[in-house]
């Protein structure tokens, strides 16, 4: 039940950061949204406004790489996996209401709380990746935990701006995924079946 | 090689950068305030201080204020890196070579940057404009252009942008998270990671032919 009221806070006060902003959300609007007492709120966030924003932020991305590990899980193979999770994450982010709203009005207060969460998510798609990649045949000398550090850190970065790549293509995304990131890391043929 | 107005024109100057001599003492002084203050604290009379000159001498200098200024400091700086690298890169053998001189020297060039490294640990906020979301797409793409060029002695024009661009990627990547048993000031620990993983994807010059991307015609093995 308390895990249910700290979900539904967290869940409240997102939905307050895309409407009024982080400068402009209180506590009284994250209570209000999700229908609880303010007394309610502070009693998991007693530091306030402050943490609850910040731990609003950092529980946005966990969904957003959480929603985005279930879209691609059922990916028969590895290369298959790498496109969807670009081309899914691509997307999420152009349709993220709530973050290209404060994008536009507050980069600078986001990237600071961005940047608390980017060790973490790193670390995570990481070790996913790695897991995946246990199960691979991988070229001689690769070795699973360094290649998903690679591929999460080029999965990011490519999540965060396509640069050349159209991430909306998905021949391009194929032609990036098998003819560049995975060219260190699977052989021919795993990459071209 | 390198236009002298441009700096990756991620900075947008609408002015004019600094060329007299006074004007270079004001940028050297903002440097040193933005080391020890930072960004925010630097106000233009302590710059003004600092460079011995008159608030009036600055104002003459960088009509368009505090912000202006400090965006000339952000072009000269980057100017000069920009410079270092292009100079690291031309010497090198080959391919991985290059690469890894490119990384390790804008590793160094950031490490010893007393004002760069202030911004970076207490004031991220400020580099958003030109590392945020799409912003950083404009980095790449100059990155690529600036340092395409360079690399074309190894690869076909479009692949040497795109080498460019991928390094560009790491180096971006590194700052934000580093690792910790990888150092890219270290030229071990930055070929390691240009040798397995950014180079097997450039075959040689001579089995590509020139004219063909591999995005339009994926190489068969």
């Amino acid at each position: 039940m308390s895990d249910d009221a700290r979900t539904r806070i967290l869940a409240a006060t997102v939905v307050c950061l895309g409407r009024y902003g982080i400068a402009k959300t209180t506590v009284d609007d994250a209570a209000r949204e999700a229908g609880l007492a303010r007394a309610t709120v502070y009693r998991h966030f007693p530091d306030g406004k402050e943490q609850l924003i910040a731990e609003a932020i950092s529980w946005a991305v966990s969904q957003f790489f959480a929603e985005l590990a279930e879209a691609v899980d059922d990916a028969p193979d590895f290369p298959t996996l790498l496109e969807r999770a670009l081309v899914h994450a691509h997307q999420a982010v152009e349709e993220h209401v709530v973050l290209q709203k404060i994008l536009q009005t507050e980069p600078e207060r986001l990237l600071p709380q961005l940047s608390q969460s980017s060790k973490e998510v790193q670390e995570a798609l990481r070790d996913y990746l790695a897991d995946r990649l246990r199960s691979e045949r991988l070229l001689p000398g690769v070795e699973p935990v360094p290649a998903g550090d690679w591929l999460a850190r080029m999965g990011l970065s490519f999540i965060l701006a396509g640069g050349r790549w159209d991430l909306s293509d998905p021949r391009q995304v194929r032609s990036l995924v098998r003819d560049e990131l995975l060219v260190s890391i699977l052989p021919a043929g795993v990459r071209e079946a | 090689m390198v236009s002298r107005s441009s700096a990756l024109q991620v900075v947008d100057l609408d002015q004019p950068g600094a060329s007299t001599d006074a004007e270079q003492r004001i940028l050297d002084a903002a440097v040193v305030l933005v080391a020890r203050w930072g960004v925010t604290k630097t106000a233009l009379g302590d710059i003004a201080k600092e460079a011995g000159c008159s608030r009036a001498t600055l104002y003459r200098s960088f009509p368009g204020g505090k912000r202006h200024l400090l965006l000339a400091v952000a072009d000269r700086e980057l100017q000069a890196a920009i410079a270092a690298l292009v100079d690291a890169v031309a010497t090198a053998d080959d391919l991985e070579d290059a690469l890894t001189r490119a990384l390790v020297v804008s590793a160094r060039l950031l490490r010893d940057h007393d004002a760069a490294q202030f911004i970076l640990e207490h004031e991220p906020g400020l580099l958003l404009p030109f590392l945020g979301f799409h912003q950083v797409d404009r980095l790449y793409r100059r990155t690529a252009q600036v340092f395409g060029p360079h690399l074309e002695r190894f690869l076909p024009a479009d692949r040497a942008e795109w080498a460019a661009e991928w390094t560009a990627r790491v180096f971006i990547s590194f700052i934000f998270n580093p690792r910790e048993d990888l150092d890219l000031i270290s030229i071990d620990d930055a070929r390691s990671l240009v040798e397995g993983f950014v180079i097997p994807a450039f075959v040689p010059m001579d089995c590509q032919p020139l004219s063909t991307t591999r995005l339009l015609h994926p190489p068969t093995t």
